[in-house]
């Protein structure tokens, strides 16, 4: 199946039709959609801004890894679903859509960078004081999702 | 008319509104600022929140986690009422009228009076619980409160626009 069928699929589930049926079904969702993102922004700025050596200096940057990753895989797992229920009801167009598509590229960016370079570097830096590496890691996670979210915004303008 | 009504009627006519309100650009790009910027703000108040409730971070004692997290919340609150206050500006004559923008101003009342009342209380004493894995009850009743009227915040400010 193409990818193009997967989102046409989408669209005419039965998902898909109750969300375009109902405005407050999408509402509801997007509401859903924004405070898991609340949840999501705060865990990564506070790991990240620890990783940076700017906060939380005394504690162990692999701990505060660990311990709000969960928080953060939580809030992207909720994220995911809430976003799979908005994008049914416009996946025809946002299978053309550019900002959905730059969307989609920097959150598989961010989530692989999150397991891989961004895990090592919490994992060497452990309590002590970040290396070069590991604020370069920090600051290219805040960057990929905060990219993930301003392409996100722009899906609803451009 | 009210005298509200009318505050909010020159705001809406007033040059610097009805620029921001037909430029084609400034609307949306404040407006993603203001949405983003919940990340910085609720999202690190949450953190915070969470701490007390003893679900994350429980080896950090709770005045660490607040001296790492509050400068953040605060830069959040900054950038949130600049940018709110600008949208505002554009829309107030709108804004009065609606019910979602009411409920939220009510809201962002009390989850303001909530970490005021705080502060002045249990947290006087929080070096006696501080190391706690689970803080006292009176601390974690604040902590649900302030996570129930922040959800409340974003929930009433996404309304907004559909009414």
């Amino acid at each position: 199946m193409s990818l193009h069928a997967l989102f046409m699929a989408l669209a005419h589930s039965s998902l898909g039709h109750a969300m375009q049926a109902s405005q407050w079904d999408f509402a509801i969702v997007e509401m859903v959609h924004l405070l898991a993102l609340a949840v999501l922004g705060g865990s990564v700025l506070v790991i990240d801004l620890r990783l940076l050596g700017v906060i939380l200096k005394g504690e162990s940057a692999r701990d505060i890894g660990r311990d709000l990753g969960r928080l953060l895989l939580g809030s992207l797992t909720i994220m995911v679903v809430s976003g799979i229920a908005l994008l049914s009801e416009e996946a025809g167009k946002c299978y053309y859509s550019a900002a959905f598509r730059c969307k989609m590229a920097l959150l598989a960016a961010a989530i692989l960078f999150y397991f891989t370079l961004h895990r090592r570097a919490l994992h060497n830096t452990g309590s002590g004081t970040p290396n070069i590496w590991a604020r370069l890691a920090a600051v290219v996670s805040l960057l990929l999702w905060l990219g993930v979210g301003i392409a996100g915004r722009a899906i609803g303008l451009l | 008319m009210p005298l509200l009504q009318h505050l909010c009627q020159l705001l809406y006519d007033s040059n610097f509104g009805t620029m921001i309100r037909e430029s084609n650009n400034a609307f949306p790009i404040i407006e993603s600022i203001h949405v983003l910027s919940i990340t910085l703000l609720i999202g690190t108040i949450a953190v915070l929140d969470l701490r007390m409730l003893g679900l994350v971070l429980r080896p950090i004692p709770v005045t660490r986690v607040a001296r790492g997290v509050l400068p953040l919340t605060w830069s959040g609150f900054t950038v949130s009422f600049v940018t709110g206050f600008l949208l505002f500006w554009s829309e107030a004559a709108k804004n009065y009228s609606n019910p979602a923008f009411r409920a939220k101003l009510i809201l962002l009342a009390l989850a303001g009076l909530n970490p005021l009342i705080f502060h002045t209380t249990i947290y006087r004493r929080v070096y006696q619980w501080e190391e706690l894995h689970v803080s006292p009850w009176r601390a974690r009743a604040a902590a649900i409160a302030s996570l129930t009227l922040w959800s409340g915040v974003i929930i009433a400010g996404r309304a907004i626009a559909y009414f």
